[in-house]
């Protein structure tokens, strides 16, 4: 089959040997996230081990569309293992990265890497092509993120100027290429098994949740770096292009006819940043020389690089990490500083304001009840900040000295807590903003149900944008007297018609109150669950151009879902999956993580929210309103949502309602065998079995 | 045109609006002779020939480059039907921790008026391509893999490139010959990097750009579009 290297590249650090997986053993779950959960169930023969056990196994899955043009597809990295940061139970999870990695990967010949075991002493992994070699780190283990990528470049590139063409062996007609190694490296804080630590490729490219920093420092690996020459084969190189320069003229934004000079986070967004630097109270992008800067083939960049080369490459969450700078220089320092040391911007922001309430309220401080040895005096200020990384990232006072707090810290926010004794009343009055899993809140649960219920039903913030821009844009409509993209009725039939297999159910996007605990809201977050699963956590599209619901380039507004995503995979592949193929195994890839889920300890009864998401109404994360469609006296309206609250009895009845739809069993949430027969995951079933962990008929 | 008026350019360029005298040694003449390109060079008198400049050429706008590099996977697409950043006639470089503008390079074949490439092949394997806007293109079946062309190429790196799976030397030709697409290329046609391009950064012309130095080449192709979406235009 085309798209694929055809080979996976598995290292086993203990042994300090390298084996290789035939991809065509896992390619009917065609890649990404699906083949990263089949391995991982292969390989992990108990399911409930630690995330800092050496049999944990991580796995660094490509596409067959990495490293082609498919656009805003070519380019993402999955990530999944046990993770370290989730609580109670540090859940199998998954994070995601773009930049040039996955696409390296493939030019070097490899559709993924699987890593298992624990080296004696730090390591690298080069891959240059076929060649892979477990080399020794330790000229690199203490180094930052980005001293150490610079570092590797030099060292695998033999110092060659980097504005020629360099040979990758010394044979005068050796492979030659002018690009740089792809490198992913963990900084201090996952040497330091900070559960905040994060894997970061480039300057700001980062596998955020989850704690994979950690999870790699554990297993004494500081970086992979590869370096490829090769061809990433093509099944309908003309169809390839053509749908590219199709999709291009149709769906893309027009630089001749702009329709948004702003980031939407949808295909037809123009090439701006994504930056919220300044937040609150608004955006301030930096005043200086700049360009977009794309990951791999991507037709829409969405981030920058900046004359002074302060912030590069940053976005979302990483730039709002320090709000409350005084200047936007040092909110920019602060951004490259978590990037560099390798932390979790998400977290980081929610642990500074946590602390921060605390010291206010005097429990927190230098020789306080809680003996924290920051000064909150300077907070704002640059050398607070760099103080607070390092204390986080090296786990102790942040100035080099052995400190319990910057220990503590850095097993995460809510093992602090926990440790403190303040987590069930900081969870209950929403003083800790952490709904579900121990996971900082995103976006408003109680609002976006979607994204609420598809985190609580699985096991991470889900970071999944596909239905976000209805509140987005339907705020700026309302905020700024605007029109917005389409009326609410437009927009729900545009959304809903593209939603196989349960399209046409217009009140799937009905957020009302009422509707909020429906059949059909479980069929929204069933449809997302499996959308995401696939499309783009196994075919790897990215979550902030995809999917192509409303579109004002195209005519009618319809945009390109469900037709684009086959016609790229296919042209590819050479296969003819169809749209609603691709959900279907979105479902079955569903079923196997929350069967991995059922083997660590998921029952149904500690699927529930932080106690402040049933007793506070909900409040705006992002602005003091929050507009979604929903029906108000038989009319599709844009409606104001925040303000309601969870109640704890309707969502035990929506659970049902969604165990239900999935064909697992109510009382237990556990998967049945029919059900996992019906999907070809018979040896599943099996495996379930075996533990009394199999849903009742 | 960038910070270049057409007036500047032409006066640059006097002596190549068409072609491009060139002095050839005794040896360089058989050596042409006998790779059979005789007809691509118009004989002023002994030893002095002229070749015609190319009717196309690529323009391109590194400060405005994205770096995804889609006119490199488009390059290879269409001309090898694969996706290989190694094999592109275009080439973006680019460095996350560099500062704007340094962190990007584009470089792309300039189609030279006095093409080294041409004048080191001993094969004529490279040849002006009068039949397609003189075009300067290498014939695959001639190359004999000495790599000369590579190495003469005085624009680093070389814009003459070395196809290592099948051993021969390859060069942009404007989309003449991409058998992987069912566009028509050429000076006269479309070429793939600049149809691929989402913010516009390579745009192709028909004048000569000036030949002393780059900036002829490295243009400024931020319009009002680029200012409406907040990125320098000077």
């Amino acid at each position: 089959m085309n798209g694929y290297a055809g080979k996976i590249l598995r290292v086993n650090l203990t042994r300090k040997k390298t084996f290789i997986i035939p991809t065509k053993n896992y390619e009917q779950w065609i890649g990404g996230h699906g083949m990263g959960s089949a391995i991982f169930w292969d390989l992990v023969k108990d399911k409930t081990i630690d995330g800092f056990n050496p049999a944990n196994v991580v796995t660094i899955m490509t596409s067959p569309l990495c490293g082609t043009l498919a656009p805003a597809a070519s380019a993402r990295t999955e990530v999944q293992g046990i993770g370290v940061q989730s609580y109670p139970i540090s859940w199998f999870t998954r994070s995601n990265f773009g930049g040039r990695f996955s696409s390296m990967l493939k030019y070097a010949g490899w559709d993924g890497i699987v890593i298992e075991g624990r080296a004696d002493k730090p390591v690298w992994i080069d891959i240059r092509n076929e060649k892979v070699l477990i080399r020794e780190a330790v000229q690199l283990w203490g180094l930052d993120t980005w001293k150490a990528q610079q570092k590797i470049w030099n060292e695998v590139m033999n110092s060659q100027e980097f504005n020629k063409w360099m040979k990758l062996r010394s044979e005068d007609k050796a492979e030659r290429t002018t690009q740089k190694p792809a490198v992913l490296a963990i900084g201090p804080a996952g040497e330091n098994l900070n559960r905040m630590a994060c894997l970061i490729h480039d300057a700001s490219n980062a596998a955020g949740q989850g704690g994979f920093g950690a999870v790699w420092g554990s297993k004494n690996l500081k970086a992979i770096s590869v370096i490829g020459t090769g061809d990433v084969k093509v099944h309908d190189p003309k169809g390839l292009i053509q749908a590219r320069l199709e999709q291009k003229k149709k769906y893309a934004f027009d630089m001749k006819n702009l329709k948004k000079n702003y980031m939407t986070t949808d295909f037809q967004s123009p090439p701006v940043p994504g930056l919220l630097f300044g937040f609150p109270p608004g955006s301030k992008r930096p005043k200086e020389g700049q360009r977009p800067q794309a990951c791999i083939g991507c037709h829409s960049g969405c981030r920058a690089r900046f004359a002074s080369g302060l912030g590069n490459e940053a976005s979302c969450f990483a730039t709002v990490f320090y709000f409350a700078a005084k200047t936007l220089d040092i909110q920019r320092h602060a951004c490259d500083l978590i990037n560099k040391y390798g932390l979790n911007a998400v977290e980081m922001i929610y642990l500074l304001q946590y602390l921060k309430v605390l010291n206010s309220k005097r429990v927190l401080g230098p020789g306080g009840k809680i003996d924290c040895p920051l000064d909150f005096k300077g907070y704002g200020g640059l050398e607070f900040v760099e103080r607070f990384v390092k204390m986080v990232a090296y786990r102790n006072d942040g100035l080099g000295n052995n400190h319990p707090f910057g220990d503590l810290i850095a097993e995460g926010t809510i093992r602090a807590a926990k440790k403190w004794g303040r987590l069930d009343e900081d969870l209950a009055s929403g003083l800790l903003p952490f709904p579900f899993w121990g996971i900082p809140v995103h976006k408003e649960p109680i609002s976006q149900l979607e994204w609420g219920y598809g985190s609580i039903l699985g096991d991470r913030d889900i970071n999944e944008h596909d239905f976000d821009w209805i509140k987005v844009d339907a705020n700026i409509a309302k905020i700024y007297g605007a029109e917005p993209q389409a009326t609410a009725e437009e927009l729900v039939r545009i959304y809903t018609d593209k939603m196989e297999p349960f399209q046409g159910d217009r009140l799937m996007l009905d957020y009302s109150t009422q509707n909020m605990y429906s059949e059909h809201i479980a069929k929204l977050v069933a449809w997302h669950r499996y959308y995401t699963r696939f499309w783009k956590q196994s075919a790897l599209f990215c979550d902030w151009r995809w999917p192509d619901f409303l579109n004002l380039q195209a005519p009618g507004k319809i945009g390109s879902t469900g037709v684009a995503e086959p016609r790229f995979l296919n042209a590819v592949t050479g296969r003819n999956l169809t749209f609603l193929d691709g959900i279907e195994l979105g479902k079955k890839i569903w079923n196997l993580d929350h069967a991995i889920w059922t083997l660590q300890g998921r029952h149904r009864d500690m699927v529930h929210f932080a106690e402040y998401i049933y007793t506070k109404p909900s409040r705006g994360v992002e602005g003091p309103v929050l507009f979604l469609t929903g029906r108000k006296d038989g009319k599709w309206i844009y409606f104001n949502v925040l303000g309601r609250r969870m109640d704890k009895g309707k969502f035990e009845e929506f659970k049902t309602k969604f165990y239900k739809l999935q064909g697992w069993d109510t009382s237990s949430g556990y998967p049945k065998r029919s059900t996992l027969g019906s999907l070809g995951l018979d040896y599943v079933a099996d495996e379930l079995e075996e533990n009394n962990k199999l849903g009742k008929e | 045109m960038g910070n270049k008026d057409e007036k500047t350019i032409k006066n640059e360029n006097s002596g190549i609006s068409r072609r491009r005298f060139l002095k050839l040694s005794k040896d360089m003449i058989v050596g042409i002779g006998a790779g059979g390109v005789l007809t691509n060079l118009v004989w002023v008198k002994k030893g002095i020939a002229a070749i015609p400049v190319s009717e196309g050429y690529l323009l391109v706008d590194f400060k405005k480059c994205q770096g995804c590099v889609s006119c490199m996977l488009a390059c290879s697409l269409v001309h090898e039907g694969a996706a290989n950043l190694s094999l592109s006639r275009i080439q973006i470089i680019q460095d996350s921790f560099e500062k704007w503008p340094d962190d990007v390079a584009i470089e792309q074949c300039r189609q030279c008026a006095e093409p080294a490439c041409v004048e080191a092949c001993p094969e004529g394997a490279l040849t002006i391509d009068t039949k397609h806007g003189n075009v300067r293109r290498v014939c695959k079946t001639k190359c004999i893999g000495c790599m000369a062309c590579v190495e003469a190429c005085p624009f680093p790196p070389s814009r003459t490139i070395w196809n290592f799976q099948e051993n021969h030397a390859q060069k942009c030709d404007l989309c003449v010959n991409a058998p992987f697409w069912e566009e028509k290329g050429g000076p006269d046609g479309k070429q793939a990097c600049v149809e691929v391009c989402p913010v516009e950064a390579i745009k192709f012309v028909k004048e000569t750009p000036s030949q002393k130095g780059e900036d002829g080449y490295k243009v400024n192709l931020r319009g009002p579009a680029w200012r409406l979406l907040g990125y320098p235009t000077d």
